[in-house]
């Protein structure tokens, strides 16, 4: 079996005096999927922030592929580089068309020939089911589609690790589905993912880890069937029987 | 540095006093103008538009300052007409004023939804009815914050009327200067004094803008927009 | 009195029209690149981490806001000699035109700065940019077009304020128009002329603004 390629040791965050992410451990091994569940303002967003590289820490070590992350060192680049990072707001570039959006990185900071990440991005808009809306600009799509792209871009890099912050919480009920599929179909793949999420039913499905956080730490982390099946903790079972209605 | 400029203090608190009248006065007429031109904008009759857009786009595009030569030097020749310097200026801050509050105003009666429109057609009212009392009412909350910003641009601008004679806050100031034996002083005075009185102004118009950004959320939930 | 509008009573005097016309243009030309370097700069200060760069920025900003064109050109004109620096009238107008401008160019794009939402660096630098790329390709195409249009009254702006440069000896547009007019007595003609080169010179950048706004941001509407 290959090493882990996350290790979080005792991650301390907090925003001033309060403390979002407690002393928080684990580690994730290629290929899995490991979804994060619980009440919101529990610091699972938070989490994937820190892996990027986005906040500072306050204690502890992150490392990815035996690199260690540190939000203010000119190496976060590399790191970055390697994970994709998909919002809940897509932020998606506006001024920029959907084949656009994907293209820039590669082109400006891996200095990939335009060329051939143009023929690799009409690939990933096959995949995320959007090759007719190549040209379209933000404005114009969707939030669904909109979310879809913001994978597309995130997989134009090849990254190593894929990180999904809520990334269907600002979306239309409608287009949910499009976006849950195509995350399935990476997960297929054997891609390594980060998933923080409100859909259960997903998790249940897809993941390979279900992660249950509160109060900046990780209550319980185990396959999502034998969790949702019988809840170790109260506090679990509480949550999840409340999101499930 | 000179200190004997102190002694012409109230002479630059009264000289301010005339500039802020002056300015007054031009906007006051400004104002009024602007609402005409702005409800030829918003008329249905296309030549009354148009002549509405050209008069802005005409003051919009000249200085202030060769309207005022003109209503100066020009107006006597012309019309036979001698303006004292105090009417020319008034003239030239009024007529630009105007074709800035003309926009305002009429910013102001477009933020009103259509269905307001059509509820006091609805209701048998005809236009003047509804200017007075559905329109007029909604828009001047939109009107308002900005024209204090109006007020500000003819403040300063009434500083030309210096250039024409006129003894206001800046033509003042040059006096002083002269007398003064030509120093540093009276200039940053002018500076200081002008810089107060309008920042004033601007902190009450910030004032009024935040109190009617509350009445316009709630006015937009009225208009079901 | 009778005045009868005839404009060939002052077609002797439009060679120095030309002479003047290039006067504006170049000061107001001049004017507009200045200030908005200065504009920029102070719209970077505003939104510096330490509070006494910020406050200087801001500071800045307020008294150019708030005291008349006039008086700073009066104040560049007859006090900066005083501390022993020699300044042509054209200079010295152009000194106190940016100063004034640059104030208002501060805000505006100051303006367009905040309104790029944060998500936009964030999403940048996730994708491994560096701030000066995410600068580059992502803020810097979007601010402009939000700056645009009010970037383009305030050239405008700077165009008609050119014209007070007239008090301090520059013979620009509105010097002709009162020279002439004083000494030909034709200042209704020197007034249609005068006006009609502002006129030209503000419209241009009006309509060329629109022109070029159309073809640059064609399908461009901001999404969030």
């Amino acid at each position: 079996m290959t090493g882990p390629i996350l290790e979080i040791d005792t991650l301390v965050k907090r925003f001033g005096s309060r403390t979002i992410l407690d002393g928080l451990t684990m580690s994730v091994h290629p290929g899995e999927v490991v979804c994060f569940v619980g009440p919101s303002g529990t610091g699972k967003s938070t989490l994937l922030r820190c892996v990027n590289g986005l906040e500072d820490i306050q204690g502890g070590e992150i490392r990815f592929e035996g690199e260690k992350v540190e939000a203010r060192s000119k190496r976060i680049v590399a790191v970055r580089k390697r994970i994709g990072m998909i919002f809940q707001q897509f932020n998606l570039y506006p001024h920029l068309t959907a084949l656009e959006n994907v293209v820039l990185a590669p082109v400006v900071v891996h200095g990939e020939a335009r060329k051939e990440v143009e023929a690799r991005a009409r690939v990933l808009f096959e995949k995320v089911r959007l090759s007719h809306r190549i040209d379209a600009y933000p404005a114009q799509m969707s939030g669904g589609e909109q979310q879809r792209v913001a994978i597309a871009r995130s997989l134009a890099a090849n990254p190593h690790l894929l990180m999904f912050d809520e990334p269907t919480s600002a979306l239309d009920p409608e287009t949910v589905g499009d976006v849950l599929a195509v995350m399935r179909d990476l997960a297929l793949e054997g891609r390594t993912m980060l998933v923080v999420t409100h859909e259960i039913r997903f998790a249940a499905d897809v993941g390979t880890r279900m992660v249950f956080m509160d109060q900046g730490r990780i209550v319980e982390d185990r396959p999502p069937r034998d969790m949702l099946a019988d809840p170790s903790t109260e506090r679990a079972k509480r949550f999840l029987s409340s999101i499930q209605g | 540095m000179n200190q004997s400029w102190v002694a012409f203090l109230p002479l630059f608190v009264k000289a301010a006093g005339i500039t802020i009248w002056l300015s007054w006065l031009a906007l006051m007429i400004g104002a009024f103008g602007g609402t005409l031109i702005a409800l030829m904008r918003t008329s249905r009759f296309l030549p009354l538009r148009l002549v509405a857009l050209l008069y802005t786009e005409f003051f919009r595009s000249i200085p202030i300052l060769i309207v005022l030569f003109f209503a100066y030097f020009g107006v006597p020749l012309v019309l036979g007409i001698d303006l004292p310097p105090f009417a020319a200026a008034t003239c030239a801050l009024a007529l630009h004023a105007s074709s800035t509050m003309s926009e305002v105003v009429r910013a102001g009666i477009e933020s009103v939804g259509k269905g307001q429109w059509e509820a006091a057609h609805a209701s048998g009212m005809r236009y003047p009815a509804i200017m007075r009392y559905v329109v007029g009412p909604q828009a001047i909350r939109v009107i308002l914050p900005p024209s204090v910003g109006v007020y500000v641009a003819t403040l300063k601008e009434s500083s030309l009327a210096s250039i024409i004679g006129y003894i206001e806050l800046t033509k003042t100031g040059l006096l002083v200067r002269e007398s003064t034996g030509g120093g540093f002083a009276p200039l940053l005075v002018l500076a200081v004094i002008y810089f107060l009185i309008n920042y004033a102004i601007s902190l009450g118009g910030a004032a009024l803008e935040r109190r009617f950004d509350v009445g316009q959320k709630f006015l937009t939930v009225g208009a079901g927009q | 009195m009778q005045y009868t509008f005839a404009l060939r009573t002052i077609y002797p005097y439009l060679g120095t029209l030309w002479q003047a016309a290039l006067v504006t243009l170049y000061l107001s030309l001049l004017g507009i690149a200045i200030s908005l370097v200065i504009g920029a700069g102070v719209a970077v200060m505003r939104r510096s981490r330490s509070m006494p760069v910020r406050f200087l920025g801001a500071a800045y900003v307020e008294v150019m806001r708030n005291t008349p064109l006039l008086v700073i050109l009066y104040i560049v004109y007859f006090a900066l000699p005083q501390t022993g620096l020699r300044l042509s009238s054209f200079t010295a107008a152009l000194i106190g035109l940016s100063l004034n401008s640059a104030g208002y160019m501060a805000e505006i794009l100051r303006a367009g700065l905040i309104a790029i939402p944060h998500g936009q660096r964030e999403a940048a630098a996730s994708q491994g940019m560096s701030g000066l790329q995410a600068f580059r390709y992502i803020v810097f195409p979007q601010v402009i077009r939000i700056v645009y249009a009010p970037l383009g009254n305030q050239f405008i702006a700077v165009i008609l304020a050119s014209s007070l440069a007239s008090v301090i000896a520059v013979e620009d547009v509105a010097s002709w128009m009162q020279t002439i007019g004083s000494t030909s007595f034709r200042f209704f003609e020197t007034f249609v002329v005068a006006a009609g080169v502002y006129l030209v010179l503000c419209q241009s950048v009006n309509l060329g603004r629109i022109a070029i706004g159309r073809a640059l941001f064609k399908h461009l509407r901001s999404a969030r």
